[in-house]
């Protein structure tokens, strides 16, 4: 059972590290870039695995999700100003993953998009409804490994391997400095987006882990965003091996998926199809519950997935109104994948909000006893925080001066 | 973390907010075509004809689904068709109008090409015939790029 449990980490990684802005992001990074930008997902990898870890450890140890930590190290003010960010970026993530949704279901169905938007979210409320957590975690995160079929297809298209390796070396050869600066960003504010740890710490507390779990934490973060970080590496590659020297700049799913048509034919198309459906449907519900989450831990209401609905009535109805907002949002016509642009840079200018307060718990020797940050943790947390800081402050600005990653 | 004084971030926070909506608006299809407004369009076409051409190669191996090739193909004709009209009606600097209004022909012409992917899905003929067509759209929109 105990492959079982590592789930979480895997539903984390498939439905959070590799979701829509993931998918866009890398993709697009890899056809304007070529391999240039690989090492930027390392970092991203790297950080997200240091904070996940830290933040399960705050979870298995003081049964503390992140919002507890937010309300309690921020204060009233600050924590509100955090809340709020976090519901901004969510629910614009949650919209445009709907939206991926309905394009990928029409994509396979050829059925109207509108329709499929409410099946999308009708399907979406069933699934959060009636099907336990554990279950969640099994069905998404196993079912977006179905993205591997991107692994292969990168292999397939034959890329320059020596240049693939040079990619993971930091360097620059373009004449854009300013939009690779742009896709960087993107690609870290894609990699660390902050709903992945609302989600991993508050389903560390849902599955009550305990000082016992703390070796399941460690694995699960580094295998699920590790194996996030492989499908972010494969969807780089094939976007500069594919999509680089034909000169085309991918904007739409459909375009991604062509990277795994081309070298696959229809058996790598249905395959990218199905694991993008998992991996967006999977973000949905991350986004969904993490939003319940933050709202439910910041207001000290009873929350959590393992409860019956009527356990944890106000957390059951903000996930019912957070899913209508975004239906009501994404029918409005909205472009999903123009959107993840700028839900992924805005989450990146609330990165700050979110890890400061897990960093400050974390050292905290009353919350965490003799669980505190090592040094080792901690070296690499204020590293992460120094990155962080500078993604957050430049985030706007590369947007603005790049015209949205456009020239 | 007393020291975070919330109003400041909100307010910067509103600002960013402020500053995206403006590059948001920035990236319309408004305003003066000028010379670089141009090459991005001109290479947004081709990328448009370029995908097209790879789609009707794999539709003409029979390597694509009936579904993905007609909503696919769809998605690329009604962007390029966007392309058309943008270009058809936006006022341009001075010693550019006829390629800007060119570049809209060959927009134009992309589109109906993959308006016949669309209606034809399943053809592997009507896919082979388009192949050259959309490589031809392709390098009319990389040379007005140049």
């Amino acid at each position: 059972m105990k492959i079982f449990q590592v789930a979480l980490g895997i539903l984390a990684a498939i439905g959070g590290f590799v979701d829509i802005g993931d998918l866009v992001f890398n993709v697009s990074a890899g056809a304007t870039f070529g391999y240039q930008l690989l090492w930027v997902v390392v970092i991203g990898v790297v950080g997200i695995i240091v904070y996940s870890e830290m933040c399960g450890r705050v979870a298995a140890v003081s049964g503390k999700a992140v919002f507890d930590a937010v309300r309690e190290r921020l204060g009233f003010r600050t924590g509100l100003m955090a809340l709020i960010s976090a519901q901004v970026v969510n629910l614009m993530t949650l919209t445009a993953e709907i939206g991926g949704l309905a394009i990928c279901l029409q994509l396979l169905s050829g059925l109207p998009y509108r329709w499929l938007i409410l099946l999308a979210g009708v399907g979406l409320a069933i699934v959060v409804w009636v099907t336990s957590f554990d279950w969640i975690e099994r069905i998404f995160g196993y079912g977006g490994l179905c993205l591997l079929v991107f692994a292969v297809a990168a292999v397939k298209l034959h890329p320059v391997w020596g240049a693939v390796g040079h990619g993971f070396v930091p360097h620059m050869e373009t004449e854009s400095p300013l939009l690779y600066a742009y896709f960087a960003i993107g690609l870290l504010g894609a990699a660390m987006t902050p709903y992945e740890v609302y989600f991993y710490s508050s389903g560390g507390v849902e599955e009550q882990w305990g000082p016992k779990d703390l070796g399941l934490n460690k694995v699960n973060a580094m295998i699920g965003y590790g194996l996030g970080g492989f499908l972010s590496f494969a969807l780089m590659i094939v976007g500069g091996s594919l999509f680089l020297d034909k000169g085309i700049e991918p904007e739409f799913l459909g375009s991604i998926t062509l990277g795994a048509e081309v070298p696959l034919g229809q058996i790598g198309l249905l395959l990218g199809l199905v694991g993008i459906l998992f991996a967006v449907s999977g973000a949905a519900i991350d986004t969904l519950f993490s939003g319940a989450y933050n709202l439910a831990q910041f207001l000290g209401w009873e929350w959590g997935r393992y409860r019956h609905p009527s356990g944890a009535p106000r957390f059951t109805l903000t996930w019912i109104v957070l899913l209508v907002l975004a239906l009501g949002a994404v029918m409005t016509g909205v472009d999903p994948v123009q959107l993840t642009e700028f839900a992924v840079i805005f989450s990146a200018v609330a990165l700050p909000l979110t890890y400061i307060p897990i960093l400050l718990v974390a050292n905290d020797r009353a919350y965490m006893r003799e669980y505190v940050n090592g040094r080792l943790a901690n070296t690499l947390g204020l590293i992460y925080l120094f990155v962080i800081m500078i993604v957050a402050v430049t985030a706007v600005p590369l947007l603005i001066l790049t015209n949205v990653g456009q020239n | 973390m007393g020291s975070l004084n919330g109003g400041a971030a909100l307010r910067a926070a509103a600002l960013a907010v402020a500053l995206a909506v403006a590059a948001l608006a920035t990236g319309c299809n408004g305003g003066t075509v000028d010379s670089h407004a141009l090459k991005r369009d001109a290479e947004k076409v081709a990328s448009l004809a370029t995908e097209g051409e790879l789609l009707a190669n794999d539709m003409a191996k029979g390597a694509s689904t009936k579904y993905f090739a007609r909503v696919h193909a769809k998605e690329l004709s009604q962007a390029a068709s966007d392309l058309a009209d943008a270009l058809s009606k936006r006022p341009t600097s001075p010693g550019i109008e006829s390629d800007v209004r060119k570049l809209s022909r060959v927009a134009a012409k992309t589109s109906r090409h993959l308006e016949q992917l669309h209606l034809h899905p399943t053809s592997r003929n009507v896919a082979k015939s388009l192949e050259q067509p959309l490589t031809d759209d392709a390098d009319a929109a990389d040379k007005l790029a140049k």
